[in-house]
């Protein structure tokens, strides 16, 4: 259905033309997110400037029964903010306020267009952070965050986004407001602040935000171990964990990504690893120490040639340069690349490490992996020439790459979210009925499927009727397990 | 509708807790968790992967034997409410204890559950790994549901590590909250801090024997306070247990709040303070009504009987 002229005039009515846009050259900055391979042009965008504007703008979609696409910085890797074809795209750009810092309490309230890193600078003079870091965080957004419940390479101690929203404004998709929560924790009734951040833009629109900031920790120390392979790394990983010691990040980079971050950004790697791993420790000054000599030992007594540990932070900085920049690093090795989110228990990593380098034999092509090893969330780079006509290739080896993870357990994505990428193989992680009870969780916000829709579960005009084969979900599996 | 409270089930697996609400939604009878379905049977510890800190447990595993289990090799669940709940309790009716301080609610450690719906219907989410984005967060929602919701019949849980050492400290203060702002802008990281109100603030510092021993001393030079035996804490569970309200706040109003009630268990970072007389709720009718419309949707036909807010 395409909009008539009479949408766009009531839109422009209600947020000026400047906010409008319709020409087909501004529309197509739009068309994708950070999954490029997925493209489709919006109707129109609209860049509503507060609170009220956003509940008009989806009033306004209710009563033309109009479906919305809402979007942050567009850096989502699933494809979350692909605009519907002749759909809205509703920016929050412009809601890019910080409107109000309480250490006291130890929040920050925030609009949605607000960049993840302006939290953390808007509160470090004072020694306070936030803590979810996912690489993008100079550009994503907040708002991207909440609808994707974004990690990043510290959340293994503290958590995720959903662990530090406290709060949200919530336009429901008819145009209705709620505040879910405040600044105080456990509201009563359902946890709808959980239900909410990680819906990916399927239960509607937050325009502001209350987040939980921590106190920087008084120490810091990153050490990076370089191993001659991949097991070594990763049975330290399991060793420190094992220890009793939890880090704030354990990351793990392979020879093809440390050739990669080498090419692009000179971080010094140690020569001749086949993996390096990054483990950094937080905390009371006491702890950290103790933890860093433990620590040290583990990875000596798991076969590392060189440890370097940073002294300061720009040390630090350049031993993060050339993990944080990975992604962008494979452009010096590879013309294209396809990258996963699959999630594995961590004691099952080694195996399935194993079994992806033989797909990747197998298929003929070239697989990195770096990796948040701490919580077994994978992101194998699947590298591929698009001008040699690899990427079906390379995208059915991605998928058989998330089907050795959920056969380990795991799960389809740990970070990046479901979006349009990966809706057709929910299937694969969640039966009929798993996901019949998704669906009443969305009807009960947005009874007519207007807000993102086709993201999330599979629909049989993005999938075809007959869904890929289900796999037993790993809690059933327990289930079953029992029985024998 | 007739009242179920002649049948009591106490079901042992999963399927035949679907079939008993299948049955229940077929014959249109109603059903209140912990009176006519009782999880009693449903006990197992199914799964404890000590390398991952992560276990799964059917719902009705009490804390007690829960703690018992992990402790074995070295780890623990870090939710000490009062009692001996179950953990589907703890879920359904979002208990904690001094802990939440620092790790968080129930909410915060579920990574995945499996439900039965009002209509039997056997409905999992989430998954068994630390780190997972797939799918909406039933395990999330279903806290502070009061059986409303669905049957929690299983879930999995994030652990972590014993600590080494574990101590106690109590400050007596005519003035906590300025204590507690104190305490909270320090870089100090105490796994529990509590106010006894009026009069006290106790922490619990956990980790290797140095680090705790060194923060202790860096408490009693901020703060002042003495080393105190752990029991405090279970003075704290049982007022906690003994209050019929809550009190939620900004936690930097904490001062103003205090000042408004003569006794309390305060948890001043989570904003929230147990009191002895009953509270009203405070949800807003908007979120009401979004309850309301989930419950609807989850349980049409009222199957479940009791009040989540």
């Amino acid at each position: 259905m395409a909009l008539d002229d009479a949408v766009a005039r009531e839109l422009r009515v209600l947020l000026g033309d400047r906010f409008v846009l319709t020409e087909p050259e501004q529309l197509r900055v739009y068309d994708c997110d950070g999954l490029t391979g997925w493209r489709a042009q919006p109707a129109i965008v609209v860049l509503p400037g507060s609170t009220e504007e956003v509940q008009a703008v989806l009033r306004l979609c209710h009563r033309h029964a109009i479906p919305f696409v809402a979007r942050g910085a567009g850096t989502g890797l699933s494809g979350g903010a692909l605009p519907v074809a002749d759909g809205v795209v509703v920016s929050l750009a412009r809601l890019n306020r910080i409107l109000e810092v309480d250490l006291a309490s130890q929040r920050v309230v925030v609009e949605p267009g607000v960049a993840n890193l302006d939290v953390t600078r808007a509160v470090e003079s004072e020694g306070w952070f936030y803590a979810p870091d996912p690489s993008s965080q100079q550009v994503c957004t907040i708002g991207g965050n909440v609808a994707e419940n974004s990690g990043g390479a510290h959340c293994l101690k503290n958590g995720f986004t959903v662990n530090h929203v406290t709060g949200l404004t919530v336009v429901l998709p008819d145009g209705e407001l709620v505040e879910l929560g405040g600044k105080a924790l456990d509201p009563d009734g359902y946890d709808l602040l959980g239900a909410f951040v990680g819906s990916e833009g399927t239960l509607g629109i937050v325009t502001r935000i209350t987040l939980r900031v921590l106190r920087r920790p008084e120490a810091v120390t990153t050490l990076l171990a370089a191993f001659r392979t991949g097991d070594e790394a990763g049975s330290a990983v399991s060793s420190v964990i094992g220890a009793g010691i939890v880090p704030a990040a354990i990351e793990m980079m392979d020879a093809l990504t440390i050739q990669a971050a080498e090419a692009a950004y000179h971080p010094s790697y140690p020569a001749g690893a086949e993996a390096v791993l990054l483990v950094e420790l937080d905390g009371i000054a006491a702890q950290v120490a103790e933890d860093e000599v433990a620590v040290e030992e583990i990875c000596r007594g798991c076969g590392t040639f060189e440890i370097r540990i940073a002294k300061d932070e720009a040390e630090r900085a350049l031993l993060w340069k050339g993990r944080k920049g990975a992604f962008a690093a494979m452009g010096r090795v590879s013309p294209d690349y396809y990258v996963q989110d699959g999630v594995v228990p961590r004691t099952r990593l080694p195996e399935v490490l194993r079994r992806i380098a033989d797909l990747g034999d197998q298929y003929g092509l070239r697989v990195a992996n770096v990796f948040h090893a701490g919580d077994g969330n994978l992101h194998p780079l699947v590298l591929y020439d698009a001008e040699r006509g690899e990427a079906e290739r390379a995208k059915e080896l991605a998928e058989e790459i998330l089907t050795a993870c959920l056969d380990a357990g795991g799960s389809l994505t740990g970070e990046h979210g479901v979006g349009v990428d990966k809706a057709c193989a929910m299937p694969k992680m969640f039966s009929e009925h798993d996901l019949e009870a998704f669906k009443r969780l969305r009807r009960a916000f947005d009874p007519d499927g207007r807000a993102n829709p086709g993201k999330v579960l599979p629909t049989p005009r993005l999938c075809g009727e007959i869904p890929g084969p289900y796999r037993m979900h790993p809690l059933e599996r327990i289930g079953i397990a029992e029985r024998l | 509708m007739p009242s179920a409270s002649d049948v009591v089930a106490s079901p042992r697996t999963l399927d035949q807790a679907a079939a008993f609400l299948a049955s229940a939604y077929a014959e249109s009878r109603s059903v209140q968790i912990g009176k006519d379905l009782l999880t009693d049977g449903l006990d197992r510890v199914l799964e404890h992967e000590a390398g991952d800190l992560t276990c799964t447990v059917e719902a009705g595993v009490r804390l007690s034997q829960l703690r018992e289990t992990l402790a074995a090799r070295g780890q623990r669940l870090s939710l000490d409410p009062p009692g001996n709940p179950t953990v589907g309790a703890c879920l359904a009716a979002n208990l904690s204890g001094p802990l939440r301080h620092r790790f968080g609610a129930p909410r915060d450690l579920v990574l995945g559950v499996t439900l039965v719906l009002a209509d039997g219907t056997v409905a999992n989410a989430g998954g068994k790994v630390v780190k997972n984005v797939a799918g909406y967060d039933l395990g999330k929602l279903v806290c502070g549901s009061r059986g409303t919701l669905a049957l929690i019949v299983r879930v999995s849980l994030r652990l972590h590590p014993l600590p080494q050492a574990a101590r106690t400290v109590v400050v007596e203060t005519d003035d906590s909250a300025a204590d507690t702002a104190s305490l909270l802008s320090s870089p100090l990281q105490p796994s529990a801090l509590d106010i006894l109100h009026p009069g006290r603030v106790a922490l619990l510092f956990e980790g290797s024997a140095a680090a705790v021993d060194d923060q202790i001393r860096r408490t009693r030079a901020l703060v002042g306070g003495e080393e105190a035996h752990p029991r405090v804490w279970d003075e704290v569970r049982e007022r906690q247990l003994a209050a019929l309200g809550r009190v939620r706040f900004d936690p930097g109003r904490l001062g103003e709040t205090l000042a408004r009630i003569d006794e309390a268990i305060a948890r001043p970072a989570a904003g929230v303070a147990y009191v002895p007389a009953e509270t009203a709720s405070d949800l807003a009718d908007a979120v009401r009504a979004l309850n309301e419309r989930i419950r609807a949707r989850f349980d049409p036909t009222s199957v479940f009987v009791g009040r989540a807010w």
